[in-house]
């Protein structure tokens, strides 16, 4: 018994930064929803110090299409993944790519009839192949993004007929922190995000070769709120470069029944919205740092600007919003949603959305 | 046992006759006897019953054959009795297998090996040989493999059986003895009897037969010695190991080794077990499952240049082995295994591999995070069972390695933020005992400011456990330092594993710091639970252990109790407390003089605050002044109390009513005392114990009471002059500087 309200609103142009009691909660509490149920501290002993940025690049476009593979691009594009956290990956090594593909397919073939075994050569209804996606890299120490796929014929397949991709995944590090990259010893690959798109069968199948055979972990990972509303700010900052054609978003409120909420934005409010935030903050600012603040957006003018939006709402509605959550959010550049499912839609944009995803991940590491 | 062993080394030499246990009596057996023996055997009629089969020339009838009867029937006799010795198995085994007499007495044979000690492997390997040429009946052949599984742990060496394994895996292909020539190739494998062909043999077997548990097991073997050469996942729910074929011969068998007394390994039980039932587990939990110990597939990248040889941990089963193969074993493919085998975790702490560490580090901190952090299953499987055991584990693991993880460090500084205090609280306080030193800069937001937290708001029974482990925390501290500080070097490493670096001074402040914040909480801890009398307990349990932190650990530092502590024990009405308060004043007198006297011989020493010696000679004025000298004397101390205040009270002579007879710890001594001293008199008046004979009595019976700290204290403060009138005369013998 969901009662679904609508709303389509125009923001006024004249919007003015509305300051308001609740201003938002703590950056600190939202970090401890990124973590999970984690506590406050960023702070682990041997390996991390880090927690969820405070400030980014905007994100700029990024012509990626020149340096990565375009059919790869499109088989990054376009495909809704699930998200979840991997522990680095011992000995794992790029150029073993064909040999992991057969003992995968293998593997996945001992699994599907278990009990037969199997002989490693042997060909199988399942095809599995390793690739590297080509410069899918920010910085030297980031680890080549890894594209899995795993074919398959039909059950009633004629001989010819082509197999079809059943299962797709893929391991990728962008930006990831440096100095948890160098902290790790050299046989381990650090690759923190894993998406997966494809039966949840396969998905456990994948994931159990990868424990055994690298020794690492995977964990679900959500897309919290905070991350939400930065990929909030980070596509509407780019409307002037790309439209993004409408700002949805969907919040949950904790009432009984459970209230959803779409909240869908002209793309011109928004981005008027955003730039008046960015206006006002950098005027707030104003003393030296200006140069430097064009291209950086800090989580204060995120939070101020989805105040902004929550503010609009509860004028027209009564609804404070900030009393909800924010559990969906989807641009023409793409969507997220907070069980962890994202997809990305415009190849230029997807640098900045993985280098936050990839935080995202690594700050779930256990040590 | 030593008779049975004499007898069948003297059937070696006799080559046609059998043991006779009587005959052989004892180990001085001289010439006489032993042609005596030899005589009685000859005429034994066992020994000639074997004699007959041994002897008996092919294609004998059997049927109407009087002395086949006869002879078998003893032999029966023998064997269901005392079970037959070695050679007698050779004979029996070798006559039914050569079908000397035709195929029909073989079962009946067969059903009477019943071994008395061992069984000749040279007896198992001319059967088999049999068994390929000659004409046995399959439902026989069945019935003697399985009669070698039974036997199997009896043979006496395996090395001729597993020379000729290729041989015995060559009747795989016979359909009924499959199961069984399975079981017993599983039970011969070693690594090098792993062949391609054998699998490619294996695997067309399956495909004929379908997914049979033997086969599988046997691959699984396979596996685990080559797992480059087989794929195989194990089902989960798979019948555990294969069945047991000992039915015709079980009873029999355990009779005769009862009777025989026999210390041979219990009847043979070679079922195997692949995994342990907890493999089963409802897959919800899966992230606490600590993974099965299984060797690395994927290892052509590693060792491909250098293609040593070598053991897959999982092959290794007991010290020794592990000690002989130390130089070439191989970490499985999941670290997390280690954690369930103490074998394993001893390799892990003698080679001291940091990648190896990191990978057991990355699966207990993921295991942890994922079960009591993210809940990723909604928490729906905290407290558990498994949750309990995983923890279980690695507290013993830690205990076995003496130090803990780092990924349960770190887990344990987010998590006491969100611990309730209560789930799993003996196993997260064990945890947290286990912390290594911490920096005294990061101490307080680490530990200190969620503990304080838990502290004040939980019951003293939890007040209780924090202090007893945060005693065995700064124990284990100052063992590591007492381990690792080099007597020149100052610098210390103490946790090779995390790797922290301290000073000398870095580790004093952060020993410093956990003493205070136990005071603070001691202190407070005290006041809300009205000096909780086990409480108590555990704080001068801590104090026991700071007190003797020079003498006993080596570590030039001395913190004195906080004043909140020192008096609730010093007027404390269970005479334990006051009792162990003495003692640990002693204790710490103790460790002052030593560490002054070193001050004095050595110039570098440390130097000691006047500050500590101000403290400490307070308190001992003060304590030998209450206790022993009636008075109330505050020397410039800490606590004040205004003389009218006390008037107030209009307590009569407040002064005294902390000396030993009128402490109310002791008042029950000193009325006690005073009837078994004056058992006549009617009036009590205790204070007839002050004077000087009676005192020393007194003092006697309290030490006789157990008192041992009291004792200590007082010999070492006090030295009375026997003469003096009423103890007043009694001098401090302090160190007041």
């Amino acid at each position: 018994m969901e009662r679904h309200q609508t709303s389509v609103t125009r923001t006024p142009l004249n919007s003015v930064v509305v300051q308001r009691r609740s201003k938002s909660k703590s950056y600190r509490q939202s970090y401890r929803s990124c973590l999970g149920a984690t506590s406050r501290l960023g702070f682990t002993p041997a390996l991390t110090a880090q927690r969820l940025n405070a400030s980014r690049r905007a994100p700029k476009s990024h012509d990626i299409t020149k340096k990565v593979n375009p059919e790869h691009l499109n088989l990054l594009m376009k495909t809704e993944w699930q998200l979840s956290y991997v522990t680095p990956l011992y000995q794992f090594r790029h150029t073993q790519l064909k040999s992991y593909s057969r003992q995968l397919s293998a593997f996945i073939a001992a699994e599907k009839q278990q009990g037969f075994a199997v002989e490693v050569d042997g060909s199988h209804s399942f095809r599995v192949s390793f690739s590297v996606v080509q410069g899918m890299v920010e910085t030297d120490h980031d680890a080549e993004t890894i594209l899995i796929q795993i074919h398959s014929s039909p059950a009633f397949a004629r001989q010819d007929e082509p197999q079809k991709s059943v299962w797709r995944g893929c391991l990728t590090c962008i930006n990831g922190n440096p100095d948890y990259i160098h902290s790790l010893l050299k046989d381990f690959i650090c690759l923190p995000l894993f998406g997966s798109s494809g039966p949840q069968g396969l998905t456990s199948l994948v994931k159990s070769w990868f424990q055994q055979t690298f020794d690492c972990y995977f964990g679900p990972l959500e897309i919290s709120n905070t991350s939400l509303q930065w990929l909030v700010a980070l596509w509407t900052n780019c409307h002037t470069e790309s439209n993004i054609q409408h700002l949805k978003m969907i919040w949950t409120l904790p009432a009984v029944p459970p209230l959803q909420v779409t909240y869908s934005v002209n793309p011109e409010d928004a981005w008027e919205l955003w730039s008046s935030v960015r206006k006002a903050h950098q005027e707030e600012n104003e003393g030296g740092e200006k140069a430097k603040d064009e291209a950086i957006v800090d989580i204060e003018e995120v939070m101020r600007f989805m105040q902004c939006l929550k503010s609009h709402f509860y004028r027209h509605f009564r609804l404070d919003l900030s009393a909800g959550s924010l559990d969906q959010v989807s641009t023409a550049l793409g969507s997220a949603k907070s069980n962890g499912r994202i997809k990305i839609l415009n190849s230029k944009y997807m640098i900045t959305t993985l280098t936050l995803l990839t935080e995202c991940a690594l700050l779930k590491m256990p040590i | 046992m030593a008779a049975k062993l004499n007898a069948s080394e003297s059937l070696d030499c006799s080559d046609s006759s059998s043991s006779n246990d009587q005959s052989v009596s004892n180990r001085s057996s001289n010439r006489v006897a032993e042609k005596e023996r030899r005589k009685n055997e000859a005429e034994d009629p066992f020994v000639l019953a074997l004699k007959y089969f041994s002897d008996v020339e092919a294609g004998t009838p059997h049927q109407g054959n009087d002395d086949f009867e006869n002879n078998l029937a003893l032999v029966e006799k023998v064997a269901y009795s005392r079970g037959l010795p070695p050679e007698a198995i050779s004979i029996m085994l070798e006559f039914a297998m050569s079908l000397r007499m035709g195929t029909s007495p073989v079962v009946r044979v067969l059903k009477c090996l019943i071994p008395a000690s061992v069984v000749p492997q040279d007896a198992i390997v001319r059967a088999v040989v049999w068994l390929g040429i000659s004409k046995i009946t399959a439902g026989t052949q069945v019935l003697f493999i399985k009669w070698v599984l039974t036997i199997f742990d009896m043979i006496d060496a395996k090395d001729q059986l597993r020379a000729v394994y290729g041989f015995i895996f060559s009747f795989v292909t016979d359909e009924n003895l499959c199961p069984f020539i399975c079981h017993l190739l599983y039970l011969l494998t070693r690594k090098e009897s792993v062949r391609v062909f054998r699998v490619r043999k294996l695997l067309d077997l399956q495909s004929k037969l379908g997914r049979q548990p033997f086969l599988l097991h046997l691959l699984s073997l396979y596996k685990v010695f080559c797992p480059e050469l087989v794929t195989l996942s194990i089902p989960s729910r798979m019948r555990s190991g294969f069945r047991n074929h000992n039915s015709p011969w079980k009873s029999t068998l355990i009779i005769v080794q009862k009777r025989n007394g026999s210390q041979l390994a219990s009847i043979v039980n070679p079922a195997v077990t692949l995994k342990d039932k907890t493999s089963s587990r409802k897959r919800k939990h899966w992230h606490l499952e600590i993974p099965a110990l299984s060797s690395a597939v994927n290892k052509g990248a590693q060792t491909e240049p250098s293609r040593r040889k070598v053991v897959p941990l999982v092959q290794i089963q007991s010290f020794a082995q592990l000690l002989e193969n130390m130089h070439r074993v191989e970490l499985p493919a999941q670290m997390g295994s280690l954690l369930g085998s103490s074998l394993a975790l001893q390799y892990l702490d003698c080679v001291q591999d940091e990648s190896a560490l990191l990978r057991l580090n990355f699966w207990l901190g993921y295991a942890l995070h994922e079960e009591f952090l993210f809940c990723s299953d909604g928490g729906a499987s905290q407290n558990s069972e498994e949750a309990l055991q995983l923890l279980d584990k690695l507290l013993s693991a830690h205990h076995f390695l003496q130090e803990g993880f780092s990924s349960s460090e770190a887990f344990l500084y987010k998590f006491l933020n969100v611990w309730d205090g209560s789930l799993l609280r003996p196993q997260i306080l064990g945890l947290l005992s286990n912390i290594p030193v911490v920096p005294s800069s990061q101490i307080g937001q680490l530990l200190f400011e969620p503990l304080m937290q838990l502290f004040f708001t939980s019951s003293p029974f939890f007040k209780c456990g924090l202090m007893e482990s945060l005693n065995n925390m700064l124990r284990k501290w100052l063992t590591w330092h007492s381990v690792y500080a080099l007597e020149d070097d100052l610098d210390i490493s103490l946790n090779s594993h995390t790797s922290i670096n301290m000073t000398l001074s870095g580790f004093k402040d952060s020993v410093m710091e956990l003493v205070h914040f136990v005071g603070r909480l001691a202190t407070i801890g005290l006041q809300l639970e009205g000096c909780h009398s086990l409480l108590f307990n555990f704080i001068l349990d801590f104090y026991e252990t700071v007190c003797d932190m020079f003498l006993k650990y080596g570590l030039p530092l001395i913190v004195m109790p906080p004043t909140g502590v020192f008096y609730p024990a010093l007027f404390a009405t269970d005479p334990v407390s006051v009792d162990r308060l003495a003692y640990i004043m002693y204790r710490y007198k103790v460790n002052l003089t030593s560490a002054k006297s070193q001050e004095k011989l050595t110039e570098q020493a440390f130097h000691i605050s006047r500050q500590t010696f101000r403290e400490f000679n307070n308190y001992l004025v003060f304590m030998v002044n209450c206790l022993w000298n009636s008075k109330m004397i505050h020397l410039g101390t800490d606590i004040q109390l205004g003389e009218e205040l006390l008037l107030k009270s209009n307590v009569p002579q407040y002064w005294a009513s902390f000396d030993l007879i009128h402490h109310p710890a002791f008042m029950n001594y000193a009325v006690d005392f005073h009837r078994r001293c004056w058992p006549g008199r009617k009036d009590m008046d205790i204070n007839s114990i002050k004077h000087s004979k009676p005192w020393g009595w007194y003092l006697e019976y309290l030490f006789t009471q157990g008192y041992d700290g009291l004792k200590l204290f007082i010999q070492s403060n006090i030295s009375r002059q026997l003469p003096a009138g009423d103890g007043q005369g009694d001098k401090l013998s302090t160190d007041e500087r």
